[in-house]
């Protein structure tokens, strides 16, 4: 059900083609899509305003029910809609281009009448640099068009009715009975003529992307428990990773608000180094190595012109930026500003060297050679470490008050130099300084054993000197910087548990981080939890906690980046790779902590 | 005054495929002659970029030599005849050669005989290319100009 024309987050399902990817709703509307890439902007956006940001809709014209499934192992959208008069199905996909002559993008809606007669209606509104520009209303060859200074928008249909343009949109109401079909196929074009396909290559394309998705998702090696949500989380990754590049975005959408009405409001288009370990960790343990091998050497071209300083995020072209802006959009409902870039580029935060090193060693470990050009790179930010742990950062959450002596920052760099040292052991990167690598990491232990722990608490603490815990210390047991059975690691675990935890979800910290407003519970963090769990033992609790966790997915098994307590709806972007790739490490490490999983193919 | 029109003509294509892609990134034009000249062999949408592309220099030495033949004609040349001749190309090319001409041969662009078939059909350029935006027009005067301006120039020389 609709608030003020905004659907709940939690209604959405995502459909894309490795280069840009749709928001679809429960209720068959379209609410966003970015042309032609995942970081471009949107042609639909009304997720983030109903009246001015544009939209594509397909329903029944009379009251309905709506219940929907990805078809099995695809990324392939299948809407059941069900009415008094009958029912009719709906699929959504965005095609993968054959060897044919294909659109540069294509987003298909496949209708089929299964019982009765369904009058449907459609109403295509395409509205262009998020929502600030009406479409110039075309015709080509009977096919209305949509263009603006480069881009162009086509909506073909056959059978779904007489399509005219009234006031910058192209509606069309029509009637579709038992056996009969229709199909409504969007082409795009940027800086190019469009492509106008015929509905045979339109169909063929869409049961060449059906096949494509089984085949993928039939390639991935997971024999543990919660197969089927990890598989899901593997698909929607895949999603989420823009294939021209092999960078993937922390989530496909902007600005959609952590609290209501407020203004954590983020654009997550961008490539996180943050993210890094977690999805070469993901990728290799499901054996996508082509995947896993295109990540590992996007990040170390996209550092290239950095390093031996990292910045925290990157575009999807490996570029740095663009700054932070405000867009003139009322947000979801109401929560603005809307955002677009983000600031986080500027700030210093240390755990993203320890993900690059741990990227570095998992790649290196799973029998990928490092040349000896990245050897001298990973050296060189090594070193750059020794430099600068000892200095305050902003730390993984991105606190804009700040900086700080963040515990999980001076972890993340012993991380750096521990894996930094063990590569050199193994000849991957210069050992010239690996005893200064080691004395330094040695340093920094001692510093977080005695500055970041606190015996009142009887936990890691959030800063240096302060009393309070913060979920990403879960991350100490997964990322072995301590024996997870260690006293001080479960002590640390059952500060989390005790002050962080409502219910089966976490918070991620409950101390001012600069921003005014509130926040949920972070999925990523509820996953870590169990992964931290898992790891130390504590099994049967860990499964108890999975199984709520897996119940907490949308109707198509997607997950925001957290979820109000209170009401259980999703909040923030959506979906947010972070969560997927924490559900696939917390049931890797619950399926080895009960017997070690083995990848299909191997030994 | 071969291998000078041949050296102009390859130089003065450079230039022009640059102008009109910057004006594709700036938003001016949807213009992308690699892709009409090289799907006219292949479906193959890199492979028809590669082929645009040869195509769009062969002609562009096969127009260099055509204006080497105008300025031994005339007994003269600079880049200013060059840059007359190149606009006068732009007319034709957006008025006859693109518009007209080129659906006629080209079997994958739509006109205003083409039904519904199987082959993917690419949007007609219309008059004066303007289904590919209101300024494709003036980018491409701008880029047969330099055009003609490159050739003018090398020959003369």
């Amino acid at each position: 059900m609709r608030v003020d024309g905004y659907a709940p987050i939690e209604d959405y399902a995502l459909v894309g083609d490795g280069r840009t990817a749709a928001l679809v709703a429960g209720d068959g509307a379209i609410d966003w899509l970015c042309l032609p890439n995942l970081d471009s902007p949107s042609v639909f956006g009304a997720i983030l305003d109903a009246a001015r940001g544009g939209t594509f809709e397909l329903q029944p014209s009379i009251r309905f029910d709506a219940s929907r499934r990805y078809l099995p192992r695809t990324n392939v959208l299948e809407t059941t809609f069900t009415t008094d008069r009958g029912s009719v199905r709906v699929i959504d996909a965005m095609t993968i281009p054959n060897e044919r002559l294909a659109p540069m993008r294509e987003l298909v809606r496949s209708v089929e009448g299964l019982s009765g007669r369904v009058p449907m209606r459609w109403r295509f509104a395409p509205r262009f640099s998020y929502g600030s520009q009406a479409p110039r209303c075309e015709w080509r060859q009977g096919v209305p068009v949509g263009t603006w200074n480069a881009e162009a928008v086509a909506i073909a249909n056959w059978d779904a009715g007489t399509p005219a343009w009234d006031d910058g949109a192209v509606a069309a109401r029509f009637e579709i009975a038992a056996g009969s079909r229709a199909l409504l196929a969007m082409t795009t074009a940027h800086a190019e003529p469009l492509i106008l396909p015929g509905p045979k290559a339109i169909a063929s394309r869409l049961r060449d992307t059906i096949a494509f998705w089984q085949q993928w998702s039939d390639a991935r090696q997971y024999d543990g428990a919660w197969a089927e949500a990890v598989v899901r989380s593997a698909l929607a990754l895949k999603l989420m990773i823009f294939a021209p590049s092999g960078a993937p975005v922390a989530a496909p959408t902007t600005s959609l608000p952590e609290e209501i009405g407020g203004q954590r409001n983020w654009d997550y288009r961008f490539c996180w180094i943050r993210d890094s370990n977690f999805m070469i960790d993901a990728l290799l343990n499901l054996g996508c190595y082509a995947e896993a091998r295109s990540l590992f050497w996007w990040f170390m071209q996209a550092t290239a012109l950095t390093e031996p300083e990292v910045h925290v995020l990157y575009r999807l072209d490996g570029g740095i930026g663009p700054t932070e802006r405000d867009l003139d959009l009322s947000g979801y409902r109401g929560s603005r500003p809307v955002r677009i870039g983000n600031g986080a580029i500027e700030q210093a935060q240390h755990d993203i060297y320890g993900a690059l090193l741990e990227t570095a060693w998992l790649y290196s470990k799973d029998q990928h050679a490092l040349d000896a050009d990245t050897g001298a790179v990973l050296a060189r930010i090594a070193d750059n470490v020794c430099a600068i742990w000892r200095r305050p950062d902003s730390g993984i959450w991105e606190v804009r008050n700040g900086p700080f002596h963040f515990t999980h920052s001076k972890v993340m760099c012993w991380v750096a130099l521990d894996r930094a040292a063990r590569l050199a052991d193994l000849g991957e990167v210069p050992s010239r300084h690996a005893s200064r690598w080691r004395h330094e990491a040695a340093a920094i232990r001692a510093y977080v054993e005695q500055e970041c722990w606190s015996d009142d608490l009887n936990a890691y603490t959030r800063i240096a000197g302060r009393a309070d815990v913060d979920a990403s210390l879960l991350m100490l047991p997964i990322i072995g910087y301590a024996d997870p059975g260690g006293a001080r690691i479960r002590g640390t675990i059952d500060a989390v548990n005790r002050t962080l935890r409502d219910g089966d979800i976490v918070y991620r910290y409950h101390a001012d981080d600069g921003m005014p407003g509130r926040e949920g519970c972070f999925l990523n963090c509820s996953f870590w939890l169990v992964s931290a769990l898992a790891r130390c033992g504590r099994v049967e609790e860990a499964t108890a906690l999975m199984d709520r966790l897996v119940s907490r997915a949308n109707d198509v098994g997607l997950y925001a980046e957290e979820i109000d307590p209170a009401t259980g709806a999703f909040l923030g972007n959506f979906p947010q790779a972070l969560v997927h790739l924490a559900l696939i490490d917390a049931a890797v490490a619950l399926s080895e902590s009960r017997a070690p999983l083995h990848r299909r193919g191997t030994p | 005054m071969i291998a000078s029109a041949i050296a102009g003509g390859f130089v003065g294509t450079l230039v022009m495929t640059t102008i009109i892609k910057a004006a594709a990134e700036l938003g001016l034009t949807r213009m992308d002659l690699a892709l009409l000249l090289g799907t006219s062999v292949t479906e193959n949408r890199r492979k028809a970029r590669a082929f645009g592309y040869i195509f769009h220099f062969g002609l562009g030495v096969l127009f260099a030599e055509a204006y080497g033949e105008f300025f031994q004609i005339i007994g003269r040349s600079s880049w200013w005849i060059g840059a007359l001749l190149g606009a006068l190309q732009a007319i034709f090319t957006a008025t006859v050669l693109v518009n007209v001409l080129l659906p006629v041969v080209h079997p994958r662009i739509a006109t205003s005989d083409t039904a519904a078939n199987e082959i993917a059909l690419i949007e007609p350029p219309g008059f004066l290319m303007l289904n590919y935006g209101r300024r494709t027009f003036l980018v491409t005067l701008a880029a047969h100009i330099a055009f003609g301006a490159c050739v003018g120039w090398i020959v003369h020389l």
